[in-house]
Parts: structure tokens; C-alpha cells; sequence
């Protein structure tokens, strides 16, 4: 049933293909219809097609009309390096996607060899970009940056002495280092720097022991349901020192595991999700999505998809051109502060986005989450 | 100084609950030489079942707090007991004459069993406990105590307490610790040994209960992996204390809850368990037997 109706989408793209080759600009669109990320690859999808047709409306790229061709990598390296070859078979100018590192690296060399520009929109691995590939680029951060906003955050926020707790696994180790590396180098007064252990239920000897180091503020780089119980555990002890948290803590479960009482006011960074989105094009375009698909956009994700479909038909409406070096051009340097709907875009040498995406939340009183301008 | 207090009872109470855990492995194993594997998950299954009738019935709310909580305590550790009795029954009694690692995978897989039934049924994300306690605190050595800590420990203890009483001074608890030294000279004597074990699967499981529900109301956050990390912690300390011995359950679950405690306040967190467990290994290496010893004229 999946295969014959793949190949029926198949064929139809392929007899609009072959009737449009002359006048369309084709642009790729990979991403996880299928499997565990599905829900993330539909919504990119929603997104990309709805850009396509609102181009078409206003007459389409350099006179022709775009169209994407979408191809599923379910999610899977392997699959997403098979369908890399067959978008290079089919004349894209360039894809956009895909979401996971891992898959995105799977495609990377596949297609920066085909000479086509990709952009990323959910893969956030540091190595994809320290690769240097001339025409790769992604519309989401770094793991790296949100260390660097952590830091900046801490320090902006005034506190002399800084305390670092993690929960030792790849992601919040890593997110510490980063953070700890910054304020080092800015000689910040890092008093604390130790791991809790997940999954446990009382974290009071930790919390007596962050006490003890007198710092200003701590900045807890794990996920949830540890951050949910250390606020309610402070609480109980009566420690008033504020609490910072990365964004593996944004889920709402936070707030009833730590109660509202104690959750209030605690703040952490995260991108922002798509209601949050400030810019007057992204509340345009959010309410043009709601008319199309009868809901918001949900993923920042699907939203980034978007922004990755819209520099790709900047630059080719700025070059006057499909090629890739032309197009590159324009990337790199040109962009000049493009309004993409997830904030200003403009890319460095190796294809990462300038610009800081992640947004201060901050959890009021009532529970909900919210955006800090 | 005041950390060192703050941590002393941080300690007692994280202690305590092991300790109360502890008592139902080390009275199974007394019994019957075997290792409840799946008594951890027994504890799960409490602090489930106290939040399942907490919101169903809100006892709190009609009897008031203190007997609201009496009676779902009760109501938590009879369930537990019965779900025990029939782990015995079920699991264990079968091979009560086989070679005694088969009923030790006859205890791991009903551990398993017991885990992912309660994912099955609760789902695999937390569960949080509605926030009934109070919060109030009070000055002890010049610290902020939160009362409700206070009353873990003391739960606890007249728990422990009672358990011993029972154990030593009563008709039961006599035959209990007959059976105990040995299981052929006690059913000569007249002792149903069947009846002796049905106890330790009611007595044990319904403490490895209470603490369950003890742990839900008082943190809050149950998942249902939980009783894996408590439940290797108060083996260890029933190990610690000598398995098989009651008051050897409660000096080893309140001695690891210190030494976490002042491993974590004056060593590394990160080291934290590695630092208990290290603490372990070397008493074991002195006193192969555990702190008072497996007694060998009465295992229990």
C-alpha cells in the first residue's frame, strides 16, 4: 500500500515534471514523513508547500514557477542517502531539510558533491558545519550556541558568582562545558561545577551542597523531571536563589512535578515555539498557515523548513540564477539581515546562521511559559 | 557546621526509606534464602496505587489530612500485601525445592513483569502526587527542617519498631524466627511453615509498599523505574547490615543514606554512588557478613 502509493506520487510528480521541466524551478524538500520524527517531517512539509504556493500566487521565481519535490527519508541515514541520489536525478536547484543530524550527514556529501545548495533545518550537530562543505547551511543554532547564550545570559543577568549542575549525559555535560568554557574565559566566578545523578528522587544533598558554594544563580543544563524536583526541593528548604535551565526543561510537565509555587519564576532558554514568533512576517504567515491547514504550526522546526525555503528563493531572486556558486554568493554575505520568520538570517562562511535563536522563557505564576523580550 | 547538620538530615531521611525497603528483602531472604528481586517494583506498585486512590478518593479531603492519609496507607500496604502473597504464590512457591538460582530468575522476571505492567497501565511519563502536605518548617539546630521530613523518619521508625516488636516478642513472630533457623525442625515442631512464609510476603511487601506511598507523597515525581535505583540501594544496605537480620536492615539503610549524603557534601556529586558503593565493598572486604553480622543461630 506505502510502495504503490509512493510510486503513484512518484509518477504524478514525474508527469508534472517532464510537462513543466521548461519553465519550473524545482526545490527538494527531504524530510521524515515516516517513522518515529513523522510528525516533524509532515509538518515541514505543510510548511514548504504552502511557501511554494504563495510563490506561485505572486509569479513563481525569476518568471517560472517553483516546485517542490518532496522525497522521505523516514528518518533513517540510510534511506535519506538513497533518496539524495534520487533528488539529484531530478534536477532540484536546491533541497531543503533535513531534520535529524545524523540523517542530514548521511545526504551532506551526496549532494554538496551534486553541486546542489541544502539547507538544514533541525539538525543542530556542531560537526555538520566544521566540515566546510561550500554548499551546505541550516536555518537552526548550534549545540555550541546555546552555551554561548547561557553564558551571556548569566552574565547579563549581573550574578558574581555562577554555579553549574548537570546530569552527565552527552547533551547537558556538554551544554555545561560550553557554558563553564565562556565565563572562564570572560573570568566569571564559576563557584560550582558537579553532576546530580537522574533519576532519583531526592536531590536535597545536592541542593545543600550548591548552597553551601553561596552562589547567585544556578544554571541546571538537564532535563525536566530532575529540574522539577530540585525547584521543589529548594523550596521546601527555603533557598531563594534563582535557577536557570536549558531547553531539555521545556515541557509543561516541569511545572506539575515542581508545583506552580515553586516553578514560578524560573527561567530557561529555548528556541521559541511558533506562537511566540514577533516579527509582523511571521504573524502573517502564521495566520495564513492557520487558514490553510486550520491550526497553527506547532514544531519551530517546520518553521525553520519554511525560513530555509525562503533564502533559497532569495538568493535566487538576488543572483538571477540557479547556480550554486551564485547562489552561495548571496548566502554568504549578501543576505544582509534577511527577515526570516524565526528572526533576522544570515549565514557565516561555513554555512551557520549568524544570529542568536534561542529566547529567554520564564515560568509565571499561573505555570505557563513565557517569552521574555 | 550547618551543612554538616543539613546533611545529617538529608541523610536519615533519604536513609530511612532505604532502610524501610531494606526490611523486605532482608525478612524474604531470612525465610527462605532467596533475593526479592521483584520487591523494588513492589514498591513502585505502592507509590502507583496510594497516587491511584489518592485522586480517586481524596480521603484527605472527607476524613481530614492526618486520618485521610492513616486510612490510605492502610488501604495501599493491604493491597501490596495481597499482590505479595500472590508473587509467592505464583512465582516462588513452586520452586521453593528447586536449585536456588532458578527461583532467583523466577524473582528477576517477575521484577520485569512487574515494571512494565506498570508502564503498560500508568504510560511510560511521570506521574506527580497532587501537593497535600504542608509545608511548614521547623528551627532545630539552628536550621530549617521542613516537619514533613520529620515525619518520613518517624513513620519510618515506628515501622522498623513495630516490625521488631512483632518479630521478637509475639506467638508469630516466634515461629517466624523458628522457621528461619530451620524449616524442617520448625514444621516438627508443630509450625505451619507455609503460613510462616505467607506472612513474610504480607509483612515484607506491605513496608516495601508504605515506603512507596511515603516516597509519592513526600517528593511527589513516581515513574516506573523507580523502584530499580531504590530497590538496588536497600538490597545494598541490607547487605550492608548483614542480610537476613532486621535491625541490621535499619543500621544499613540509615548508614548509606549518611554516606551519600556526606560523599555528596564533602567528595564529588558525580561520585556520589560510586563513593557508597565503594563504602560497601569495603566493609564487606572486613566483615563479610555485613555490619551485625548474618546471625547464625536466627537469620531473622
Amino acid at each position: 500500500m506505502k510502495i504503490s502509493m509512493r510510486l503513484a506520487v512518484a509518477a504524478t510528480l514525474l508527469a508534472f515534471g517532464s510537462a513543466r521541466a521548461a519553465d519550473a524551478i524545482k526545490i527538494g524538500l527531504m524530510a521524515p514523513l515516516t517513522g518515529s520524527w513523522a510528525s516533524e517531517g509532515q509538518e515541514m512539509k505543510r510548511n514548504v508547500e504552502l511557501l511554494a504556493a504563495e510563490q506561485n500566487a505572486r509569479g513563481g521565481l525569476l518568471g517560472k514557477r517553483v516546485e517542490i519535490v518532496v522525497e522521505d527519508d523516514g528518518g533513517d541515514p540510510r534511506t535519506a542517502s538513497l533518496a539524495a541520489q534520487r533528488l539529484t536525478t531530478r534536477g532540484v536547484v536546491a533541497v531543503v531539510g533535513t531534520y535529524g543530524s545524523a540523517v542530514t550527514e548521511a545526504t551532506q556529501a551526496i549532494l554538496d558533491e551534486a553541486g546542489i545548495v541544502q539547507v538544514a533545518n533541525g539538525s543542530t550537530a556542531v560537526r555538520l558545519t566544521e566540515k566546510r562543505l561550500k554548499y551546505f547551511f541550516r536555518t537552526c543554532p548550534r549545540d555550541d550556541e546555546q552555551g554561548r547564550v547561557g553564558a551571556a545570559v548569566l552574565e547579563k543577568g549581573g550574578a558574581k558568582r555562577i554555579a553549574l549542575l548537570h546530569d552527565s549525559s552527552a547533551y547537558a555535560k556538554g551544554l555545561a562545558d560550553e557554558i563553564a568554557a565562556t565565563l572562564r574565559a570572560h573570568r566569571a566566578n564559576v563557584v560550582f561545577f558537579d553532576a546530580l545523578t537522574p533519576k532519583e528522587q531526592d536531590y536535597s544533598a545536592i541542593l545543600t551542597r550548591l548552597k553551601a558554594a553561596k552562589p547567585d544563580v544556578v544554571f541546571f543544563t538537564g532535563y525536566y523531571p530532575e529540574a522539577g524536583l530540585l525547584l521543589k526541593q529548594k523550596r521546601q528548604m527555603g533557598w531563594k536563589v534563582p535557577f536557570i535551565g536549558g531547553d531539555a526543561v521545556n515541557n509543561p510537565d516541569l511545572v506539575k512535578i515542581a508545583g506552580k509555587d515553586a516553578a514560578a519564576g524560573f527561567r530557561f532558554l529555548s528556541p521559541p515555539v511558533p506562537k511566540d514568533l514577533d516579527t509582523a512576517e511571521a504573524r502573517a504567515y502564521v495566520a495564513s498557515y492557520r487558514k490553510r491547514y486550520g491550526e497553527a504550526p506547532s514544531s519551530i522546526y517546520g518553521v525553520l523548513a519554511a525560513d530555509g525555503f525562503r533564502v533559497i528563493a532569495k538568493a535566487i531572486e538576488t543572483s538571477r540564477s540557479t547556480d550554486p556558486d551564485k547562489l552561495r554568493q548571496v548566502l554568504v554575505g549578501g543576505l544582509k539581515d534577511f527577515p526570516g520568520f524565526t528572526g533576522k538570517i544570515a549565514f557565516n562562511g561555513k554555512g551557520d546562521r549568524v544570529g542568536e535563536l534561542y529566547r529567554v522563557y520564564e515560568v509565571s505564576p499561573s505555570g505557563s511559559f513565557v517569552l521574555q523580550k | 557546621m550547618e551543612q554538616f547538620f543539613q546533611q545529617l538530615t538529608n541523610g536519615l531521611a533519604v536513609g530511612s526509606i532505604y532502610a524501610l525497603i531494606a526490611l523486605g528483602y532482608t525478612m524474604v531472604y531470612g525465610v527462605l534464602r532467596l533475593i526479592n528481586f521483584a520487591h523494588g517494583d513492589l514498591f513502585s506498585l505502592g507509590a502507583y496505587l496510594g497516587l491511584t486512590l489518592l485522586t480517586s478518593f481524596a480521603l484527605q479531603g472527607r476524613l481530614g489530612l492526618a486520618l485521610g492519609l492513616l486510612v490510605l496507607a492502610v488501604m495501599v500496604m493491604g493491597l501490596i500485601a495481597v499482590v505479595g502473597v500472590v508473587l509467592e504464590r505464583a512465582a516462588y512457591r513452586p520452586l521453593r525445592d528447586s536449585p536456588r538460582l532458578s527461583a532467583v530468575v523466577s524473582a528477576l522476571g517477575a521484577s520485569i513483569f512487574l515494571q512494565n505492567a506498570l508502564m503498560l497501565v500508568y504510560g511510560a511519563r511521570y506521574q506527580v502526587y497532587p501537593d497535600i502536605l504542608p509545608q511548614a518548617s521547623i528551627r532545630l539546630l539552628g536550621l530549617d527542617v521542613p516537619v514533613m521530613r520529620i515525619v518520613v523518619v518517624l513513620v519510618a521508625v515506628v515501622m522498623m519498631a513495630g516490625l521488631y516488636v512483632f518479630v521478637q516478642k509475639t506467638r508469630t513472630g516466634t515461629a517466624m524466627r523458628a522457621a528461619a533457623i530451620d524449616q524442617d525442625a520448625a514444621s516438627l515442631m508443630g509450625i505451619d511453615v507455609n503460613r510462616v512464609v505467607r506472612l513474610v510476603f504480607v509483612i515484607g511487601p506491605a513496608l516495601g509498599g508504605g515506603a512507596g506511598l511515603l516516597v509519592g507523597l513526600y517528593y511527589g515525581q513516581v515513574g516506573f523505574t523507580m523502584g530499580w535505583s531504590y530497590g538496588m540501594k536497600a538490597f545494598t544496605a541490607a547487605i550492608l547490615g548483614g542480610i537476613g537480620n532486621i535491625p541490621g536492615a535499619m543500621v544499613g539503610g540509615l548508614l548509606l543514606g549518611l554516606v551519600e549524603a556526606f560523599g555528596a557534601a564533602y567528595l564529588s556529586l558525580a561520585w556520589k554512588d560510586a563513593f557508597a558503593f565503594g563504602v560497601l565493598i569495603l566493609i564487606l572486604i572486613v566483615r563479610p557478613s555485613g555490619l551485625l553480622g548474618e546471625r547464625v543461630a536466627e537469620k531473622i
